[in-house]
């Protein structure tokens, strides 16, 4: 076989090699697959001694300490949270818990009480992975450090872009117990790392 | 010749997958949608703040609606009751005798058209003699870091009060039945002096950043009594934007860019069409 013919050979080899790899490539980088959350456990109600919302607001209620959302199977302690010098809202130190804005009305006096947890952490899912499976009517309690709970049901769900967060609908004031549930969701940019929108949760106590 | 063929039915080969993926990578581009209207309800409140007339009982109608949404029983002079939460639209308030039967004619009525998202308090104000159900619009925000504040005089027995509030004159001549604007003062724990012509009152008064208040000045068992309402809540500072929640261990990979992957296989395609050629050039060898 003349020298010639068999380096043709090749290239041809060669290149069909190439092809097939960047045809590859292209596959599987389309197709990468998202590491899937466990099962999801429905979690019975809490229960004990429920506190009616206050009247007018004058009577103190006492500071959260534990969220249960057996929807979606959330049950977590309650950590504080402040902002960030640049005037954000702190995020929780670990994906595993939520947290109370300190700034905001404690859950069950009048106003809107923030809470805000994960979506994800690099690797899972985080505590507020399904919030945005809550549904109209869904039960959201909070424990409180006296041990009374504040029971809520859900009015709303809703995605922003954080361009366009409502800071006044969702930090404003309300005239009745009110509670926010916020975690990230939308498009996951990979360049800030960050994500683009937020998914809120309206709730209203119920009595 | 047949080899050229078969050199087509690769290139095709290769070629195919390019076009099965790119089609939904493009078709898959998300949108996030904008955030729809909310519920559609607003908030009212009902309160009895006339000195002189005796306990009645409250109805809340949707307007056509001969039965009462809501009725509250036994409402006496300085009862405000909770915010009751309704779907937006026109409503009737009527106020009976407490007892009186509900098909009875109302003492006093009123209708309140409510507005989605805007709180009311409907008050019998005034001397039973002149008794009349007004309609106050609540308000909802404050600036960033201020509270407000209004007053409704609502103290027969002096008839015209000045209300201070840490020195500052909220209002210096406040006659009986009236109802001030809201006012916005920096946030704090402070005294509320209401004085009248024979008598004052002083409380210590918090008033947060973020929250709304309604002042209601009382004739109370001996003198005056002030009752310092919770109109509505917020944060005291508003967090910037949406919180940093997530760290995309979760998120689907957005798509990569698919050049580097299409100039490999063009780059390929030109390697193996090379050879291919050379190959039809250079006659094979016959043994």
């Amino acid at each position: 076989m003349p020298a010639r013919r068999r380096t043709a050979a090749l290239l041809l080899a060669a290149g069909l090699v190439v092809v097939g790899a960047g045809a590859t490539g292209l596959v599987l980088t389309r197709h990468s697959e998202v590491p899937q959350a466990g099962t999801l456990q429905v979690l019975p109600a809490p229960t004990g001694p429920i506190e009616a919302a206050a009247p007018q607001g004058t009577a103190e209620v006492a500071q959260p300490v534990s969220l249960t959302i057996p929807a979606i199977g959330v049950r977590t302690s309650l950590v504080h949270l402040g902002l960030t010098s640049s005037g954000a809202l702190q995020v929780p130190p670990t994906t595993a818990v939520a947290g109370w804005y300190t700034g905001s009305p404690r859950p069950g006096s009048i106003g809107s009480a923030v809470i805000a947890g994960h979506i994800d952490s690099y690797r899972g899912p985080g505590v507020f992975y399904r919030l945005s499976d809550l549904k109209r009517g869904d039960r959201v309690y909070v424990r409180r450090a006296d041990g009374t709970l504040a029971v809520f049901e859900v009015t709303e769900v809703q995605m922003y872009a954080k361009d366009h967060f409502p800071t006044a609908a969702v930090y404003g004031p309300t005239p009745n117990a009110e509670l926010r549930l916020i975690t990230c969701g939308g498009t996951f940019d990979y360049t800030t790392r960050s994500y683009l929108s937020n998914t809120v949760v309206y709730a209203t106590q119920v009595t | 010749m047949r080899f050229t063929r078969f050199v087509r039915r690769v290139i095709l080969l290769a070629v195919l997958p390019l076009l099965l993926f790119a089609i939904p990578a493009a078709a898959s581009t998300s949108a996030v949608s904008a955030a729809s209207k909310t519920t559609g309800t607003g908030w009212i409140r009902l309160a009895h703040l006339s000195p002189n007339t005796p306990a009645v009982d409250v109805y809340l109608y949707s307007f056509g609606d001969s039965s009462a949404q809501i009725v509250l029983h036994h409402v006496a002079y300085g009862d405000v009751a909770p915010y009751q939460q309704v779907a937006a639209g026109d409503y009737t308030v009527a106020m009976r005798a407490a007892g009186a039967t509900a098909s009875s004619a109302p003492v006093l009525s009123a209708s309140v058209d409510v507005v989605a998202g805007h709180a009311y308090t409907v008050a019998g104000l005034g001397p039973e003699s002149g008794l009349r159900l007004q309609v106050l619009d609540d308000q909802l925000t404050t600036p960033p870091g201020k509270a407000l504040v209004r007053i409704i005089q609502a103290s027969l027995k002096q008839n015209v009060v000045s209300v201070t509030w840490g020195g500052t004159t909220l209002n210096g001549n406040l006659a009986f039945g009236s109802v001030t604007s809201y006012q916005t003062v920096s946030p704090g724990t402070a005294s509320l002096v209401v004085t009248g012509n024979g008598a004052s009152t002083l409380a210590s008064i918090p008033l947060a950043a973020g929250t709304v208040h309604t002042l209601v000045v009382l004739d109370g068992a001996k003198g005056l009594q002030v009752d310092n309402l919770l109109d509505a809540a917020g944060s005291g500072t508003d967090p910037s934007g949406g919180p940093a929640t997530g760290f995309g261990g979760m998120a689907p990979r957005a798509p990569s860019s698919p050049l580097p992957w299409l100039m490999a296989i063009g780059a390929g395609l030109l390697l193996a069409l090379a050879g291919g050629r050379r190959l039809r050039r250079v006659p094979a060898a016959r043994s």
